[in-house]
């Protein structure tokens, strides 16, 4: 979930709420769902709150919604914009990074706090919305320092939204002090090592010029001429990203935390050339778009879910309360409220989501549970029902029931017991061709266990200290490839058990197969067989009803030696179904 | 007096001037040991002998300890070779030292290791010193392996000794010998003449047909003495705790669901309504399979219905994700990180046929997550999960049913922090307070399917769903700090023995 640092003197200051102590704030964060986790080293709170709430990145958001919560603030607000002078040109930039979007922020006098959460709201963005910067990112530049291009009379001020050879443009990037290339920089500079993946690829990578030239490598690093400071006045805001949507919400919740500093917003345009890839192409876009959506929601739909009695103005109130506006309106199912929501509200999509504000406007813990008064029979699945039966026969029998992993590593399934892998496929219990994970990031988790008894001597390796004798047994997954399967998987509950004690022999571990066969009234034959796991001459095959279902005999004593055993164990395993 | 044949015959072969060894006793007594020893704690407790115990120590040199009291020790003879090399006057090369000292092998490491222990010398880049005022002729560690081979132990110094053993040259066995001598009393009973009683140690069928038993003495037990332990088979503890799970969720009206470990990308994520490319579908890490890689078969028809959800979202006013959605990754396979797989399987109709309001359902099985193992995280652990379909649901109905549950679970005051999840709305992380300590903890996720999950699989009534980890449950009720203890190849027997029985 995201984290966010907030100072609580900044939020004080932006709530107008100069006489709450840290304690009531902490207080009130955690009604919006922001949960206090700790201090940080420059005395901020830490808030952790879900991922919904992306305009809550940073303290003018968390302050927004602080003032909302206190009845400062009611409904819709959206700041005023000045008309667009500049315009971006977006004209042969990359296929795989087709969209931009900006907005310039003008008249701003930022301290070093304002600034710092400028930064941390950038890079949070980059970790939510952004998905790490590969669907936006957000460049800011100092307006004074760019140039604007003008190649005709009647166009104003722009900047250019291209690509550029990685081997041939040049910049001087943030935190360097020499003209680079992208290459470069994605080769030795840190940001460039950390996002050049994001562009290694391109043939041409992302690149904005003004009339000097190239100053900024969208998604990695912009360049140093048009670093933002505690001086600058007029930002020049930029995101490049692969949806438009997703950046201009980023934009939008960028543009509302720098108005609540103070800046006024002015529009840019966003001009997508004829021939430009993506869906905008001969396309003009003024951005930022602080349109506002409306949604409608019927008042049947919010008492339905809420379970209470509402009138409309209540309804109303507390949609202002959590920054929407409403207005009663009629629809077919009766009704209904037209609600507008903010431009910074990336996470409503659906009238549900309007409901679940109006609900915590109300106070969800307000709301006293009912039982819902609903009638059903319930019932355990057969399966469940057959694994507990044989487990209670086992555990009947003195085995101590177990519970190990479904996860296990090709070694510790296959040649600790002396199996084989390269002979996967086989008809010998346990030499399924395995389920395999996908860089595991553990090697002792890399397959799905064939069989069991792996597990079971695995626990007799490490409790060798605890007093014998081990009789231990589990009922679990088992699984294996099987394209006859619609996943590809065969899975099967398996039952697997072993005696380890000084004088076990296969006969102790026949005589419990007997009776847990005799318990099912299944009958039981053992025909001589060979195993890898076993001792030859002391394997045969689980026969129930005629069907070969398992093994059973004396374990190899390589295989005992291998797991730091030092007395015998005798061990069957066999299908849980073949009990049915 | 009549005493129990066996007390009669330690008595007799007891002494009251000198202890004497129970094996001795026995011999003389013609008992076996343990019959003996029996005998004599029953007479100690009656106060005719005194029983005493020892340990004793027996030291025995390993072939290797052996090897080098006929020899000599390794780091002597680089001694020597150091000393001839010239060591003494200076560093010289140690490759030069060791080759005259003819050792190889483990051999090298054992003198090279010893060596500066004992101050022969100092060895440092290569090079060796031979300090020349070192006595390695009285040795402390050789002249103790030759007390010892002598059969001098107490000759031998202790520290030597200690370390002996450390190196592996001596095994130090110990025995506990328990030895008898007749009290006062005893020898005052053994004047007064003892007579061994008709008294028989095990009722056997004869005695019992013949009737003989009415005739005979039995011997007294110590009744107080400590027994031998017996394992004994027991249900697994998180098993017994998912048994009680589901018993109070079939009481309560839930059935149990059903399916596969390994599943589509779809089933997991996809129905859903998780973005193809949310961080949780990536960085929640559920495990990706290799083999296999894709499913074959998909419902057609659902699939196109979830894609539209995703892409255009679902009703007049629904917007969707601005997310790329690609057949090929729902068709992926991978661990479920969720049994909601399940749910959605179930809600849409392809697993038990279509499903009428009302309907409860539950499971509690295996989930995968690629997380970080841990005290408190396993990448395995059991899901509880739940759900109602119900016409008109509401977030009160949600509140009212989970409060019941976890009650049967010592779990009260229930609280309801409104959550988000991208497959529920209303959301809510729900926290309770703990039955023994008191203090608020979080007990489980839960919330109202949305409009985006249910439309695609058909649903067009509220379902309300929740999910607790089963391993956390048992944990608030046993207070376990380790979960691995308990859980997986790493579990420790003995405390899956001691945990007391669930009631």
């Amino acid at each position: 979930m995201p984290v966010v640092d907030v100072d609580p003197d900044e939020l004080r200051y932006l709530t107008g709420h100069d006489e709450k102590d840290d304690d009531e704030l902490k207080s009130d964060l955690f009604d919006l769902g922001l949960e206090f986790e700790g201090w940080t080293e420059d005395d901020e709170f830490q808030l952790e709150f879900a991922p919904d709430r992306l305009d809550r990145l940073s303290v003018e958001g968390v302050a927004r919604s602080l003032r909302y919560h206190y009845g400062d603030d009611r409904g819709v607000e959206v700041p005023n914009t000045n008309s667009a002078d500049w315009t971006i040109e977006v004209e042969d930039q990359p296929d795989e990074r087709p969209y931009v979007t900006g907005a310039i922020v003008r008249g701003l006098d930022l301290d070093e706090a304002a600034l710092e959460s400028l930064i941390q709201l950038q890079e949070k963005l980059h970790a939510t919305m952004g998905r790490k910067r590969a669907k936006g990112a957000i460049g800011v530049h100092d307006l004074t320092m760019l140039k604007g291009d003008s190649v005709t009379d009647e166009t104003g001020k722009s900047i250019t939204y291209t690509s550029a050879d990685p081997d041939e443009a040049t910049f001087v990037p943030l935190d360097a002090d020499a003209e680079m290339t992208p290459s470069e920089v994605i080769d030795s500079h840190e940001t460039g090592q950390t996002y050049g993946d994001l562009v290694a690829d391109f043939d041409r990578v992302p690149a904005i010029y003004d009339a000097i030239g190239l100053f900024s490598f969208p998604p990695v690093i912009n360049g140093r001429r048009t670093e933002v400071s505690v001086d600058s006045r007029d930002l020049f805001i930029e995101m490049t990203g692969t949806d438009q949507w997703t950046i201009d919400h980023m934009c939008n919740i960028v543009c509302y935390a720098l108005a609540a500093r103070g800046g006024q917003v002015e529009k840019v345009d966003v001009s997508y050339a004829d021939d430009a890839p993506g869906e905008y192409a001969g396309k003009t876009l003024e951005r930022p778009d602080f349109t506002v959506r409306t949604k409608t929601v019927t008042h049947d739909r919010i008492e339905s879910i809420l379970g209470v009695s509402l009138d409309s103005r209540e309804v109303i109130d507390y949609a202002e309360r959590a920054g929407l506006d409403a207005t009663e309106t009629e629809s077919d199912d009766g009704v209904a409220y037209e609600v507008e929501i903010p431009p910074y509200r990336v996470d409503v999509i659906h009238p549900l989501d309007i409901i679940d504000d109006i609900g915590r406007a109300l106070g969800f813990n307000s709301l006293e549970p009912t039982y819902p008064d609903v009638s059903t029979v319930g019932g355990r699945h057969d399966r469940s029902r057959l694994e507990d039966a044989a487990r209670d026969a086992l555990v009947g029998l003195g085995f101590e029931d177990l519970l190990n992993f479904h996860m296990i590593n090709e070694a510790e399934n296959f040649e600790r017991m002396g199996l084989s892998p390269d002979n996967t496929g086989g008809d010998a219990v346990g030499l399924a061709d395995p389920v395999t994970i996908q860089e595991p990031y553990s090697e002792d988790y890399t397959i799905l266990r064939t069989w069991a008894l792996p597990s079971i001597m695995m626990v007799l390796e490490n409790n060798t200290h605890r007093s014998y004798p081990q009789d231990l047994a589990e009922i679990g997954l088992a699984a294996g490839l099987d394209d006859s399967e619609n996943t590809g998987v065969a899975e099967h509950r398996t039952v697997a058990a072993a005696l380890a004690r000084t004088d076990a022999s296969y006969e102790d571990a026949k005589a419990r197969l007997q009776a847990l066969a005799d318990a099912f009234d299944k009958d039981l034959e053992t025909p001589p067989t060979t195993h890898p796991s076993f001792i030859d001459g002391r394997a045969a095959e689980v026969v129930l009803d005629g069907e070969s279902v398992g093994v059973i005999g004396e374990i190899h004593p390589k295989v005992l030696v291998e797991h730091d055993l030092e007395l015998p164990v005798a061990a069957f395993e066999f299908r849980l179904d073949a009990l049915e | 007096m009549k005493r129990p044949q066996a007390q009669v015959a330690v008595l007799q072969a007891a002494d009251a001037q000198e202890d004497r060894r129970i094996d001795d006793v026995a011999a003389d007594a013609d008992l076996k040991p343990e019959a003996a020893t029996r005998a004599a704690f029953e007479l100690e407790a009656d106060g005719l002998v005194s029983v005493a115990e020892e340990t004793l120590e027996h030291y025995e040199l390993t072939e290797e300890g052996d090897r080098y009291v006929r020899e000599s020790l390794p780091e002597q003879d680089l001694y020597e070779a150091a000393i001839d090399a010239g060591a003494a006057d200076g560093p010289v090369q140690m490759g030069q030292a060791i080759g005259a000292s003819g050792l190889d092998g483990g051999a090298v490491d054992i003198a090279l290791s010893n060596y500066a222990r004992k101050a022969y010398g100092e060895i440092d880049s290569g090079e060796i010193t031979a300090n020349p005022d070192a006595d390695t002729g009285s040795d402390p560690e050789m002249l103790a392996l030759e007390a010892v081979a002598d059969g001098r132990v107490e000759d031998a110094d202790a520290d030597a000794l200690d370390q002996l053993e450390r190196r592996g040259l001596l095994d130090v066995r110990e025995e506990t010998v328990r030895s008898v001598r007749l009290t006062d009393d005893g020898v005052t009973a053994l004047m007064e003449g003892v007579e061994a009683a008709e008294t028989v140690d095990q009722l056997t069928p004869e005695l019992l047909t013949s009737g003989e038993w009415e005739d005979v003495a039995f011997t007294e037990y110590n009744v107080e003495a400590d027994a031998e332990d017996v394992s004994h088979g027991k249900e697994h503890i998180l098993r017994q705790t998912a048994n009680r799970v589901k018993d109070t969720l079939v009481g309560m009206g839930f059935s149990e669901m059903e399916g596969p470990h390994a599943d589509a990308q779809f089933w997991i994520n996809d129905c859903l309504f998780m973005p193809q490319d949310h961080p949780a579908r990536t960085h929640w890490d559920q495990f990706a399979l290799e083999q296999p890689d894709e499913i074959h078969d998909l419902p057609d028809d659902l699939v196109e219905r979830v894609r539209s959800a995703h892409k255009e979202g679902v009703g007049p006013d629904g917007e969707g994700y601005h997310s790329p959605w690609t057949e090929d990754i729902a068709r992926g396979m991978d661990l479920r990180g969720h049994t909601t797989s399940l749910s959605m399987r179930y809600l849409s109709g392809h697993q038990v046929g279509e499903l009428d309001p009302p309907e409860r359902y539950f499971s509690v099985e295996k989930v995968y997550r690629n997380d970080t193992l841990d005290p408190t995280h396993l990448l395995e652990f059991f899901q509880i999960e739940g759900w109602v379909m119900a016409e008109d649901l509401s977030v009160r109905d949600l509140m009212g049913t989970f409060t019941e549950f976890y009650e049967q679970f010592g779990i009260t005051d229930l609280e309801f922090k409104p959550h988000y999840n991208p497959y529920t709305e209303p959301s809510f992380e729900l926290f309770g307070t703990h039955p023994e300590t008191g203090e608020v903890v979080e007990v489980g996720n839960s919330g109202i399917f949305r409009d985006e999950v249910l439309t695609p699989l058909g649903v067009d009534c509220d379902v309300m769903a929740w999910g607790l980890s089963l391993e956390r449950l048992l944990m608030l009720m046993y207070g376990f700090e380790d979960i691995r203890d308990v859980h997986g190849t790493l579990c420790d027997l003995e405390l899956l023995r001691e945990t007391e029985v669930m009631r």
